[in-house]
């Protein structure tokens, strides 16, 4: 969000190993990626996707693994859907190849990839069917009797919440319940992989919210790989186990949420989740602690320290960035002289819940902190002009390469 | 005021030159025929007063309607012409369809120009392209020129003046008709839904009977009544084409205003044709209320 480079301050740097601990995922335990004996279920080996002269997909090699909720996130013409529609088996690539569970899918139609469902963007249901046949849909593709193929639609819809509609047409349910319907046609056929193309894009946000768990509570339920396409970074970080970050048809980073966020590998990751403050400076130091110390680009001299990243020489172009939640704004000189930056308050967002502060520094740059209205103004609010010093552990900040 | 003016116009159009012309043909169908200027009694003389005017009604009587019934040359052309546009609506439609089918399916850049190509008939009159057919047809004409040469066959076939004729000119003149509502459908749906299909399990061909049929199901209906309805009433073609073999209600018509100069007969004739044609024109309505409804 905001660019800043030039911060103020030195700071002793906890190494990397803490920063893994305190990220560790919310499904603690479950990290298949982390184990080399574990096959994964989908492979892309070397997959390029060209329209033309286009290339939208441009050399992507990924594993993700049974059981996983896989975020592909990234903007408009990232090359994500294009992924999906790969996996699909609706777009074919121009070069390399694509494993499912082993298997070379590459040259099969959609229709010969039985053991793949996709549930469409804008749904996709079939408007003259019931919503029973359009869930029946697949099973009765298969070949399956009648009343097995009850039994199963039946399992689906309840599966998603959905028991009375069974005999409506689609275009008389509400977004919400056909995003439902549509959830429940994907998943009939028990699919070993699930695809959802931006699935809940059609909901208003509290309903997103909802289906996000709903998402969740259905894709542990079922035990089913779920990869999930979508530009919303919040969606991504909510259900997914491991999110890969695109951009411009090759993937920046794929980390857990914990780990995209805290430690991001490159600027476009750092700033495509969340707001960020980002300065470009220069490696004066490694002390060897696992610290590194960096001059800000702009040559006054100051020395900030953070967590060192491997691969680091001194002299390097170097990006350090900083959360604005990281943080800690006060009215009052600290006692600590590293990595303290004091500026002037030229803005203050209020969102109930949280305050943004935007923070012109000595420097000349805009720096933006955060901080939670924990209390109800027992300390003086901090306001416009107000002189305000930010300072933030060397653990906070980020040094990024690229 | 003027909202009450827009909505008038329709109205007063539809009084004006359907609810008058009408109303003046049914007159006539219950009217005697006369070697007369009109060749029918009574004429209405309105400025003859309100007795004379009732003394006229009563004159009038469905007889004719009755002599129609009656006879079975009538009855014969009724359905003669309801099967001969049933059976040439049919097979517009097997032609239109695969021709609507590609051009929906064909580049979004290309589908204009094959929209022109459809409508580029309509730009030469309708008789002449009638009476091009009879170079095509006739025993020493093009067709038969071609399939001689080819060794298809080794006697001229005799297709003019016979009922093929008639069925290739009701085809060739209305295919547009089928072609246009059936492109719109088709055009219309929504290519993720023939995706979701195959993902789904179904291979292309099995999608098309599943899904691509199914929702080309308006524009098939609204084809065919575009074609069906005014074919059940064709004159020009089946009298340049059909010769005296074919029969079909429109030419009766005809015959019977020109010919006979019976015009009551003619007029009660039109007025069955009319009421014939009401029953498919309000399921014409109906069906495409009931699509738009669907929110198709």
């Amino acid at each position: 969000m905001t660019i800043s480079p030039a911060i103020n301050g030195t700071a002793s740097g906890t190494a990397s190993q803490d920063r893994r601990l305190r990220t560790a995922a919310p499904q603690s335990g479950f990290a298949p990626w982390k184990d080399p004996a574990k096959k994964p279920i989908i492979r892309f080996e070397g997959v390029t996707k060209r329209f033309g002269d286009f290339v939208a997909v441009n050399n992507i090699t990924l594993d993700i693994y049974e059981r996983e909720f896989f975020a592909l996130l990234g903007p408009s013409g990232c090359g994500k859907t294009t992924l999906l529609r790969m996996l699909a088996g609706f777009e074919r690539p121009s070069e390399g190849r694509i494993l499912v569970e082993g298997k070379d899918i590459t040259d099969l139609a959609p229709y010969e990839r039985s053991n793949i469902n996709m549930m469409f963007q804008s749904y996709a249901l079939f408007p003259h069917m019931t919503v029973e046949r359009n869930v029946g849909f697949g099973l009765r593709q298969e070949g399956m009797p009648n009343d097995q193929i009850k039994l199963r639609v039946d399992e689906a819809m309840a599966l998603v919440e959905l028991g009375k509609f069974s005999h409506r047409k689609p275009h008389q349910l509400s977004g919400g319940q056909q995003q439902r319907v549509a959830l429940a046609r994907a998943i009939a056929k028990k699919p070993r992989l699930m695809l959802l193309d931006e699935p809940l894009g059609a909901l208003d946000k509290k309903l997103r919210n909802q289906a996000q768990f709903e998402l969740m509570r259905i894709q542990e339920q079922t035990g089913t790989t779920f990869v999930i396409v979508t530009h919303d970074q919040e969606e991504a970080m909510t259900v997914a186990s491991r999110i890969a970050v695109m951009n411009q048809g090759t993937l920046e980073q794929v980390s857990t949420p914990g780990e995209i966020y805290e430690t991001p590998q490159t600027r476009y990751v750092a700033q495509f989740i969340g707001d960020v403050n980002i300065m470009e400076g220069k490696v004066v130091s490694l002390p060897g602690d696992g610290t590194v110390d960096i001059t800000p680009a702009s040559g006054d001299g100051r020395i900030f320290k953070a967590g060192a990243c491997q691969g680091l020489v001194v002299g390097q172009q170097v990006w350090l960035s900083v959360r604005p939640e990281k943080f800690r704004i006060s009215l009052e000189q600290p006692q600590s002289t590293i990595n303290v930056v004091k500026g002037r308050v030229d803005d203050v967002g209020y969102l109930g819940s949280i305050s943004h502060y935007h923070v012109h520094t000595e420097a000349g740059n805009r720096v933006t902190a955060l901080r939670a209205n924990s209390s109800q103004s027992v300390e003086r609010s901090i306001s416009w002009d107000d002189t305000v010093w930010l300072e933030w552990p060397a653990d906070a900040g980020v040094v990024l390469t690229a | 005021m003027r909202k009450w003016m827009v909505i008038a116009v329709p109205y007063v159009w539809m009084l004006l030159f359907f609810l008058i012309p009408f109303l003046i043909v049914f007159k006539i169908s219950l009217s005697e025929s006369e070697i007369s200027i009109p060749p029918y009694t009574p004429v209405f003389d309105l400025t003859a007063g309100w007795e004379t005017i009732k003394t006229q009604l009563g004159q009038l009587d469905f007889e004719k309607y009755h002599f129609i019934f009656s006879d079975e040359l009538y009855t014969a052309a009724y359905w003669s012409s309801i099967k001969i546009a049933a059976v040439s609506t049919f097979i517009t439609l097997l032609i239109a369809y695969p021709l609507a089918y590609g051009m929906a399916r064909a580049p979004k850049e290309w589908q204009p120009t094959l929209m022109m190509f459809v409508i580029l008939p309509f730009w030469t009159s309708f008789l002449i392209r009638v009476y091009a057919w009879i170079g095509i047809l006739k025993n020493e004409g093009l067709l038969n020129a071609l399939l001689l040469n080819l060794g298809v066959i080794s006697e001229p076939l005799t297709i003019m003046n016979t009922t093929t004729a008639v069925y290739i000119g009701i085809v060739y003149s209305y295919l547009p008709f089928m072609v246009l509502p059936l492109y719109a459908s088709l055009e219309k749906i929504d290519g993720r839904l023939l995706e979701a299909a195959e993902d789904l399990g179904s291979p292309p061909w099995k999608t098309f009977w599943q899904v691509t049929f199914p929702l080309s199901i308006p524009g098939i209906v609204a084809g065919c009544f575009l074609v069906f309805i005014p074919a059940v009433g064709e004159f020009v073609i089946p009298d340049i084409l059909g010769g005296s073999e074919t029969l079909m209600i429109g030419k009766t018509l005809w015959s019977e205003f020109f010919n006979n100069r019976d015009w009551p007969v003619a007029s009660a004739v039109a007025v069955l044709l009319l009421l014939i044609l009401i029953v498919p024109i309000v399921a014409f309505q109906w069906a495409q209320q009931r699509s738009r409804e669907a929110g198709r």
